[in-house]
Parts: structure tokens; C-alpha cells; sequence
């Protein structure tokens, strides 16, 4: 079980693309790699999460956390590629009203856990 | 205390120099192989601390009695930059077991008695004592 | 100790003689009691060099100086062997300490299933762990409403524990069954809000019941929808409102949503330990628990709830992935 984040810079548009799964083990891991981030203000930060197997609401957590933190830095903060059973925990949560969010249509969770 | 045998730590091969020392006096004062073994660890492991974080600093061996009893003491100064929380770095956990070597806790655990005094940004003296049974 | 040295000699001189399993099966014994004693690996060695020397002697000095060099390297087997001795000693410190710390949170947060009447209800809550990140709350004071509360801690462990007493005190402090769903989780929401840290959120499901004209009123913040069968109908409404969680934003609002039960309807309120399967992805678990559900009407509430946690543990191999919650309240 692992967690790990790639990050891209352009101009102050930063991209992350998360991969692996988030539960009560990795959450910490994804918060700290998360901290890493320098915000500016009105830098908008795109994470990828097409590549996140699995997600608990422990993974919730830090997401909120981290749309805390960009919210505070005046900065835009944009989830995208989520796949259709993680959308549904951010609606459940009634965070998809709140969060930026995008599904993606394409990756169907027959093929995620392989 | 200058009266005392002393080692300069500067480079690595001092390391074996106070292992040296530490071994030959314990050897005389009359500990076992074992015991030498120990103690030549626990110095080892004091000298190598000030090689890695300090760079620069000394080793003192003394021979010592007390109401008839004989025993070793090892101090090792040096000018580093400090221990924030000497009693915390006692303790088992797993920063000490995954690092090189067996810490300061191991170091403990080899003699009778350890004494840290230290302030952050000026350096470290530690004081380890071992007596014969 | 010196005991011990005399008997490790005897052992080691007789399979030198006769090279035995029954020796060898006398050594090992010997060498538990020696590591009872505390004696440590270089201990050992020494002693082994020692006894050596005396039941062979003039054994040439490359021989002797490898023992030195043994015990040398058998100082650190040693430290390690004491550090995992002590740290052992220090786990079961912490056993302990959840042992209590798990019981005192189950005295806290003991919860009584009511007998309103008119209604049967049931319920099952299951910890993965020591301590549980759900809670169910029951309010029944004046035999008019009668109120429900299910909640889970986002996380698990001592953390969820220790804000889900916050949560009870907070419920508590509402006093009384017939408030407003929607102002109960305002309430909540500002007291969390407050209190905790930033990952830290709580969902909850709330819902009041109006025991003279069967209506059930709820709110819902982040939580799982709860599910309502029509038993005339015979057809399942997830009861679900967009609330957010609690704790995430001060002053949300949230709204609340009226039901009407006749007789043989039924409310099933879960938590995510519940829907959430790691390993089956494309299971759809709502689907699976309303069909359950349906076959199960026929038994009392508790019974209901029972049965459901049992069919899905059996389908998770009996290895839960998160707190398990489930209550079921049926009109009869």
C-alpha cells in the first residue's frame, strides 16, 4: 500500500497526479507530500486522481484540509479525473457543492484495481 | 580533566583511536573481554556521534575509584549543535533503531550510568560510567 | 549464574564427545534458561569461549582471538535484543492503556435502544479497531418524539474516539427529542467547526420521529443516505439531502426533509463502514442491503440489522475494512 504524488509547474498553474491508495495508512504520507506545495496567490493547483485505487473518507480528510489551506492563500484549488466511485464519496460528503470537481467518464472502476 | 587521557575527534580513524584507549584502560582497571567489548562500543558510538554532527571534538577516558570499587568513565565535548531534548533521545523508537549504529540508548544499555548536558547551539557533553562488579 | 557456566561446560564437553541430538536437544534447553537470566548474546559467546578452553586446551590462538572477534560483533545482536525486549514491555504498556481508554469510550458513549411506541428498533455497531469512529444517539424524553442520531468520525483509532465524545456532549447538550433536525447538525457544525482540526470532519444522519403522526423528519451532513421502504409500494427512496460535513465550514446551513411511515414501513440508517468495500469494486452494495432488506421484513428490527451485518461480514470474509453501523427502525 503506497501513495505518491508527481508534480508539474507551469507558470502558476501547478498539476499533481496521485497515484496509488489513500486509506488511514497513507493519508499522513499524502498530507506531507501535499505540504510541499508552495501557494501563491492565484496559483491553481490541478490534481489528477485517475490513478487512486482506493479512497477512504480518512482520504477525504486531508483533501479538505489541503482545500483549506489553497482557500486561505487566495489560490484555486481543482480535483479532476475522479472516477465514478470516488465522485461519489465527494457528493455524499456534500463536498462536491463546495470543492471544484471533475469526473472522468473514461475510467470505469472495472479497470482501477489492476 | 586534562590531566586525562584524551582523544581529538577529527577524523574517522580517531574513532579507532578512542576505541583503542577506552579498550586498554577497561583492560587495565580489570574488566572482561565482554566488558572491554562494551565499553569500546559505547565509545565508539560517543566518537562517531561528534565525527557526524559536530565535526570536531574530544574523548576523556578516566580510570575510577570509589569505596574500593574500580570503574571507567568516558566524556565526550564537543561543540556541536546541541540535543534539544537529551531524556526524549533516550528512549527507544524507531528513529534510533533505523539509523546506523545503537544510539544513544544502546549507549546507555552498555554501562552503568549516562549523564547528557547540553544547549542548543553550543555543543554536548556526555559522561558514561561503567564500574566492575 | 556461575551455575549455569558449569552446566553450559558439561553440555558443550559431552556432545563434544558424542555429537547427539539428545545433547544438542540439552543445550538448547540450557541456553532458555541462560537467555531467562538475561544473559546476552556476547555473554554467551564468552562463556562458550571459556568453557572451550577449559575442556580443550592449548587450542591455537587463531582460534581463541575468532572468539574475541565474536564477541565484538555480538555486542550490537545484544543491544538489539534489549531494545526489542524493552520496546516489547512498552507495547504492552499501550495494550493496556487502550484496553482502558476502549472501555471507558464504550462507558461514555453506551447507548440505549429506546421502546417508543408504535415503533420496534434495532441496532448493531461493530469497531474495526479497539475503539469505534461511529455513534448512535437516542433521544426519547416525553413519549412524543422520539430522536436518532448516527454518526461517524472521519478516521479511525484513539482520534475518532476522542472527537466522537464531543459529538455525544454536544447531542446532549441539545436536551431535547423534538428539535429540528436542521438546527441540530447548525448546532453541531458550530461546535466542531470550532473544536477540531482541519481533517477532521464528522458526518451524521439525524432524523426526529413525531410518534402521534408518524412523520419522520431528517437531516442528513456528509452522511451516507439512509434507505426507506414503502412497504405498501414496496419500493426503496434514499433518504438524501446535500448537506456538507460537520466541521468543514462555520455557519452552513442545512435543510430537512419530512417522510410519512404507515405500518410495515421501515428506515435504514448505515455508515460508510457499511457500503464501502475495498476489495469488491463493482459491487453495489445499496442495492445488495435493500434486497436483503426486503427478504428480512418479516423480522423485528434488531433481528434485521443482525442478519445484514452478518451477510456482509460473511461477504467481506469476516475482515471488516471500517466501523460497521446499522440502524433499522420499523413502524408496526
Amino acid at each position: 500500500m503506497n501513495v505518491n504524488v508527481q508534480f508539474r509547474e507551469e507558470g502558476n498553474r501547478i498539476y499533481g497526479v496521485i497515484e496509488g491508495e489513500i486509506d488511514t495508512y497513507t493519508a499522513p504520507m499524502l498530507r506531507e507530500e501535499l505540504e510541499v506545495i508552495t501557494i501563491n496567490k492565484s496559483s491553481i493547483i490541478e490534481l489528477d486522481l485517475s490513478k487512486v485505487t482506493y479512497m477512504d473518507s480518512t482520504g477525504l480528510g486531508v483533501f479538505v484540509a489541503f482545500y483549506k489551506k489553497v482557500l486561505k492563500e487566495n489560490a484555486e484549488l481543482k480535483l479532476v479525473r475522479l472516477s465514478s466511485r470516488l465522485a461519489r464519496l465527494f457528493e455524499i460528503t456534500g463536498l462536491s457543492e463546495l470543492m471544484d470537481i471533475e469526473t472522468d467518464k473514461k475510467v470505469e472502476p472495472a479497470n482501477e484495481c489492476i | 580533566m586534562r590531566d586525562h587521557p584524551t582523544v581529538n575527534i577529527v577524523t574517522e580513524l580517531d574513532i579507532v583511536a578512542a576505541r583503542r584507549l577506552s579498550r586498554y584502560l577497561a583492560k587495565e582497571i580489570g574488566f572482561g573481554v565482554v566488558d572491554q567489548a562494551r565499553i569500546a562500543t559505547a565509545t565508539s558510538e560517543l566518537a562517531k556521534n561528534i565525527y557526524l554532527y559536530a565535526t570536531m571534538g574530544e574523548i576523556i577516558v578516566e580510570k575510577l575509584e570509589k569505596d574500593g570499587r574500580k570503574g571507567i568513565a568516558i566524556t565526550a565535548i564537543d561543540n556541536g549543535p546541541g540535543i534539544s531534548d537529551p531524556r526524549k533521545i533516550l528512549e527507544d523508537n524507531y528513529t534510533t533503531s533505523n539509523s546506523q549504529g545503537v544510539g544513544l540508548p544502546g549507549v546507555k544499555r552498555l554501562m552503568d550510568s549516562i549523564q547528557i548536558n547540553s544547549e542548543l547551539g553550543k555543543g554536548t557533553v556526555i559522561r558514561i560510567e561503567k564500574w566492575l562488579e | 549464574m556461575k551455575e549455569l557456566k558449569v552446566q553450559y561446560q558439561k553440555v558443550l564437553s559431552d556432545y563434544l564427545l558424542n555429537q547427539n541430538e539428545s545433547n544438542l536437544y540439552i543445550g538448547q534447553n540450557l541456553v532458555r534458561q541462560l537467555m531467562k537470566s538475561n544473559v546476552s548474546p556476547e555473554d554467551l559467546v564468552s562463556i562458550h569461549k571459556q568453557s572451550l578452553e577449559y575442556i580443550v586446551p592449548d587450542l591455537p590462538d587463531s582460534v581463541l582471538n575468532s572468539f574475541d572477534f565474536l564477541i565484538e560483533v555480538m555486542v550490537d545482536f545484544g543491544l538489539m535484543l534489549k531494545e526489542h525486549q524493552s520496546l516489547l514491555l512498552k507495547q504492552e504498556e499501550i495494550r493496556i492503556e487502550m484496553e482502558i481508554a476502549a472501555k471507558i469510550q464504550n462507558l461514555l458513549l453506551e447507548t440505549k435502544i429506546p421502546k417508543p411506541n408504535g415503533l420496534d428498533i434495532g441496532m448493531v455497531s461493530v469497531p474495526v479497531r479497539k475503539m469505534n469512529g461511529d455513534y448512535v444517539h437516542f433521544m426519547h424524553d416525553d413519549g412524543k418524539y422520539f430522536s436518532v442520531a448516527v454518526t461517524d468520525v472521519v478516521g479511525k483509532g484513539v482520534p475518532a474516539a476522542l472527537c466522537m465524545s464531543m459529538v455525544k456532549y454536544g447531542l446532549d447538550t441539545l436536551e431535547y427529542a423534538n428539535n429540528n433536525p436542521s438546527y441540530v447538525l447548525e448546532v453541531l457544525n458550530r461546535i466542531i467547526e470550532k473544536s477540531v482540526d482541519d481533517s477532521m470532519f464528522v458526518s451524521m444522519f439525524y432524523g426526529r420521529y413525531d410518534l402521534e403522526k408518524d412523520i419522520f423528519t431528517f437531516g442528513s451532513a456528509g452522511h451516507e443516505p439512509a434507505l426507506y421502504y414503502n412497504s405498501k409500494q414496496q419500493t426503496f427512496t434514499d433518504l438524501d439531502s446535500n448537506g456538507l460535513l460537520l466541521g468543514v465550514l462555520p455557519e452552513m446551513k442545512y435543510s430537512q426533509t419530512d417522510i410519512h411511515l404507515s405500518e410495515n414501513d421501515f428506515i435504514i440508517m448505515i455508515t460508510d463502514g457499511v457500503t464501502e468495500f475495498r476489495k469488491m469494486d463493482n459491487f453495489d452494495s445499496r442495492t445488495y442491503i435493500k434486497e436483503l432488506a426486503k427478504s428480512l421484513n418479516h423480522l423485528s428490527a434488531q433481528e434485521m440489522c443482525e442478519k445484514i451485518f452478518e451477510y456482509l461480514n460473511k461477504l467481506q470474509d469476516f475482515l471488516l475494512e471500517d466501523d460497521f453501523t446499522i440502524v433499522t427502525i420499523k413502524k408496526y
